[in-house]
Formats: structure tokens, C-alpha cells, sequence
């Protein structure tokens, strides 16, 4: 039977640009958190995750890829906004360590989604100024540079892919449920291969103060210390930090990689979504319940066979406690044996390139025996659960069987399984 | 009193950021923009940003008139001098 493997990766973050880098922070246990700048006049305490020295010429340096397929993307995005430079780098990385550039497929057999909700919000913030200022001159490329679709055809035009494309949206959510659609796709046959994008979330002070008006957002006193201030299931967590995160995922069929001439050690075996019918922001136990046994069930596999967890937890007092209860829910007595971390410790909240992200996060954690840090994590809300400590990785660990949540305002819940042939293998082998 | 050369020079400096991989010597008078490979957008954003740069302002209509750069010189050189 055809599986879905994960036939390539790629991130840029405020912890790493690049897999290698990703990997070697996440193992450190650095966090990307401190102070934001440009961000007047929000009120709240300015911190977040921010990608640094961002450079897309360097980035674009770093991949060995055919010349023609470089200038192609330093043409295409050469001027484009960072969520969208970010996505081009990631999905070349992916695309390089996927090998497609040398063992390609029939480009109308390759598929594109996009994880962008919100994404592009910054870039429209701007836009307001430019509109004020001078209206005339508002550049002819706005209107493309201000959709989630530009996404999709920028990296499409790159790659030269001519399967099926879309953008996918349901706030935190979003990069989860993109990774969801892409393998069906391919289970449907659609598509040999999915290259899935989550858009990095580029927000301006009118998205923050949003999120801190509904008490969202990271919302204690002013710290000195920014790395404090996400602290995912500690009784002292107040609130999500905002993380600048793009990341990709190539998914590709088993078949297709053995046409190929090559394996992929890690199969994404199942994923579910399932709605709430809830328009608010509150979480829901059940329908995180609903959603993890729904992609269990689907992997054939019972809550015992799961070794590992990379938990939503955004350091938000209800949704923490909301998904450690659901967790408790469908693990019973095995959740004192899942190791469980959220990669939002270090990275902050990626919004809708999260799951994406964290799918990455995942995946580095099988190859190479390890589980991250809860960075902050000094009085954990639950006892009888298997965090991984605030400092130090937990390293030798045999993880088999991964679950990765996210769940969305407007009720979204969504729950992925990934399943290791060789845990602690590298993800894709060549013959 | 703005030159035809300064025109020319506005358009050319657009001409360069649109369409990175041009070399300054392809884009000459005589060319046309989509010869030089600038699509639909790419020819907007050329004529928004040159626009910018000389402080002008012309019609969509009496941009549509230029064949060439030539014909674009031409037009926003009216123009930079019929506002002064």
C-alpha cells in the first residue's frame, strides 16, 4: 500500500535559517524571544520571536540547485516581501534535500499548498501609509503581493509546478491543516508529491494590539527578561509570544520515491480536523479529544503506540490546561510515559505556519533521538505528565510514533501522526 | 527644467529594479519593455515607480499611447514639463 513520506525539509526562524541550524538550536535549547522594534504604538510589552540578518540573496547563496532555477527565484521574489522571500527559501531548502532537482516528476504530478492566513498582514499595514502619502503611487504589485495567493504562484512559478495549488487559512491551525490536506491529496492520487508552505506571519502593530485587547497575547507586567515570557504549561503563563516562522515540507508517495531511486525513513501516516461550531476564541477538550483519536484511529494506532507529543501549548493559562486534559483524556494512564514538549518555548508562536514549523521540529526530534526542552517550564500545571525540562534536551530517546496538535480560533482542531521506519534514521535515503 | 535625458534616466533606474537581471546597456531609447521581458505588471510598476521619481502624475489613457521607451519619454516628458 502507498504510504507518505516526507521526502524533504526546510525553516527559517528566529532560532535558525536552515534545517542543520533549526536542528542544532532546538537541541541547545536557545530561545529565538526578545525585544521587538517598529512596533510603536502597540501598548503592550513589545516582545516576539523575530527571524534575524535576514538576507534572500544569502539564503539563495547556500543552495546547491541549477543556476536557472536560482536566478528564477531571485527574479520572482528578488523584491518581495520577507513572509514571501522566506517561503521561497524554505521550499528550495526542501526542494534540494528532496532531491527533485536531479530526480524529478512530471511537473502537473507535483502539488502546492500554502499555509497563510493573516500572513501578509504587515504588508497591507504598510500599504495604509503609502495610500495616505502618495495614493497614485501605491505599487502596481500590491494587489499581488497582498494575497495568500501570491504564495502559491511565486513559489509554483519557482519550482515550476503545475499540479493542483491552493492556500489554506484557520489561524493557528493553518499549518496543521495544510499538512492534513496535502496528504490527502496524495492519498486521493491527485498528486505524486505536495510541497506544503507555511507562510511566516508577518504582523504589524494593529494584528498585535488585536491580540492584546482580547487578552491574547503575552500580557504581564513588563519583564526584563523577553526569553521568560513563553512559558508553555508553567502556572505562570500568561499568554502567546509572536514568532516570525516559515517552514516546508516535501510530502511524496511512496511509490513515487521508489521511481525515484530513493526512500523516505518518516511517513506522515495520518491527520485529522474537526471544527468545534464555535466562532470564539475558547478551546474545546472535547473537540481536541475528538481530533487526536480521529487521526489515531485513521494511523491505526492506539493512544499506547504514541512516544512523543509536540503539544500546540501557546503559555495560555486555558488553552494549556484545556489540551493537557484532552491529552489526559485519550492517553489515560500512558501519559506519564509520552514525552511532551512545545517547540513554541523557543520559537514563540509562529501563528499560521505553527504546525508547519513544529511538523519540522518533529520530525528533526525522530531522526535524531531527541526531545527539546519546555524552556521556562519551573512549576508545571499537570504532575503525572512527561515534560521534557526547561534546560536541557532529553537526549537517547527511541521515538517511534510522534502526534503534533494545533488548534485555531473559530473552533479549529487538528491533530498529525508521523511514523518512523528507522527512528533515528536520516529522512531520506538514496539507493 | 526637467531633460528628456532625465526622463529617460528615471525609466531606465525603474527599468533596472523591475527586471533584475537586465544588464544597463540592454535597456536602451529604442526598446521596448516587453522585449526586454517585463510582463503586463512588471510594465505598470516600471511607469508607477519612474512616475514617482519625477513627481508626476499621467492617465492609464495617455500612457497606453507609447509603443516604446521612447514613446513613454515622451509622454512624461509632457508631462514633467506641462505641471511646471
Amino acid at each position: 500500500m502507498d504510504t507518505v513520506g516526507v521526502a524533504g525539509m526546510g525553516v527559517l526562524c528566529s532560532i535558525g535559517a536552515g534545517v542543520p541550524a533549526f536542528r542544532k538550536a532546538l537541541e541547545e535549547g536557545r530561545s529565538g524571544i526578545g525585544w521587538l522594534e517598529d512596533f510603536a504604538p502597540f501598548t503592550g510589552a513589545p516582545i516576539g520571536a523575530r527571524v534575524k540578518e535576514f538576507s534572500f540573496s544569502a539564503l539563495l547563496g547556500e543552495r546547491r540547485l541549477p543556476a536557472s532555477l536560482l536566478r528564477r527565484a531571485q527574479r520572482s521574489a528578488g523584491r518581495s516581501p520577507l513572509s514571501l522571500q522566506a517561503s521561497i527559501a524554505c521550499a528550495l531548502e526542501a526542494w534540494e534535500m528532496a532531491g527533485l532537482h536531479e530526480r524529478t516528476v512530471e511537473p502537473s504530478r507535483v502539488a502546492l499548498i500554502v499555509a497563510c492566513d493573516s500572513s501578509l498582514e504587515r504588508y497591507s499595514f504598510n500599504g495604509t501609509a503609502k495610500l495616505n502619502d502618495a495614493a497614485e503611487y501605491l505599487s502596481p504589485r500590491f494587489a499581488l503581493h497582498a494575497l495568500a495567493s501570491d504564495h502559491v504562484g511565486t513559489v509554483s512559478e519557482v519550482l515550476e509546478i503545475h499540479g493542483d495549488g491552493f492556500a489554506v487559512a484557520a489561524a493557528s491551525a493553518t499549518g496543521n491543516v495544510a499538512l492534513v490536506r496535502g496528504l490527502q491529496l496524495l492519498k486521493l492520487g491527485e498528486a505524486d508529491i505536495c510541497i506544503v508552505v507555511g507562510a511566516l506571519s508577518e504582523l504589524s502593530p494593529l494584528a498585535l494590539q488585536a491580540f492584546h485587547n482580547m487578552g491574547a497575547i503575552y500580557g504581564s507586567a513588563g519583564t526584563a527578561e523577553p526569553e521568560s515570557a513563553c512559558r508553555p504549561f508553567d502556572s505562570e503563563a500568561s499568554g502567546f509570544v509572536y514568532g516570525q516562522g516559515a517552514a516546508c515540507l516535501v510530502l511524496e508517495t511512496s511509490s513515487s520515491a521508489r521511481q525515484r531511486g530513493c526512500s523516505s525513513s518518516v511517513e506522515l501516516a495520518a491527520g485529522a480536523c474537526v471544527l468545534d461550531g464555535n466562532s470564539s476564541s475558547n478551546p474545546s477538550q472535547s473537540g481536541e479529544c475528538r481530533v487526536m483519536l480521529k487521526a489515531l484511529s485513521q494511523g491505526n494506532l492506539q493512544p499506547s503506540m504514541i512516544d512523543y507529543v509536540n503539544a500546540h501549548a501557546t503559555s495560555t493559562p486555558l488553552g494549556d490546561r484545556t489540551e493537557l486534559a484532552a491529552l489526559q483524556q485519550v492517553f489515560g494512564a500512558a501519559i506519564s510515559r509520552v514525552w511532551l514538549n512545545s517547540t513554541k518555548s523557543l520559537v514563540g508562536h509562529c501563528l499560521f505556519s505553527a504546525g508547519v514549523v513544529e511538523a519540522v521540529a518533529t520530525v528533526l526530534q525522530m531522526q535524531h533521538g531527541f526531545v527539546h526542552p519546555n524552556l521556562n517550564l519551573q512549576q508545571p500545571i499537570a504532575r503525572d505528565c512527561r515534560f521534557a525540562g526547561p534546560r536541557e534536551s532529553i537526549r537517547g530517546v527511541r521515538i517511534a510514533t510522534a502526534l503534533s496538535n494545533s488548534f485555531g480560533f473559530g473552533g479549529v482542531n487538528s491533530s498529525i501522526v508521523f511514523r518512523a521506519a528507522r527512528p533515528g534514521a536520516p529522512a531520506v535515503v538514496w539507493s | 527644467m526637467t531633460t528628456r535625458e532625465d526622463v529617460f534616466a528615471a525609466i531606465k533606474s525603474s527599468t533596472l529594479d523591475v527586471l533584475s537581471d537586465l544588464s544597463p546597456e540592454q535597456v536602451t531609447i529604442t526598446e521596448q519593455l516587453k522585449a526586454l521581458g517585463a510582463n503586463s505588471v512588471d510594465r505598470m510598476e516600471i511607469v508607477s515607480m519612474s512616475m514617482e521619481r519625477l513627481r508626476i502624475k499621467a492617465s492609464m489613457l495617455e500612457l497606453a499611447r507609447a509603443s516604446n521607451i521612447q514613446g513613454l519619454v515622451d509622454i512624461l516628458w509632457a508631462k514633467c514639463n506641462e505641471s511646471r
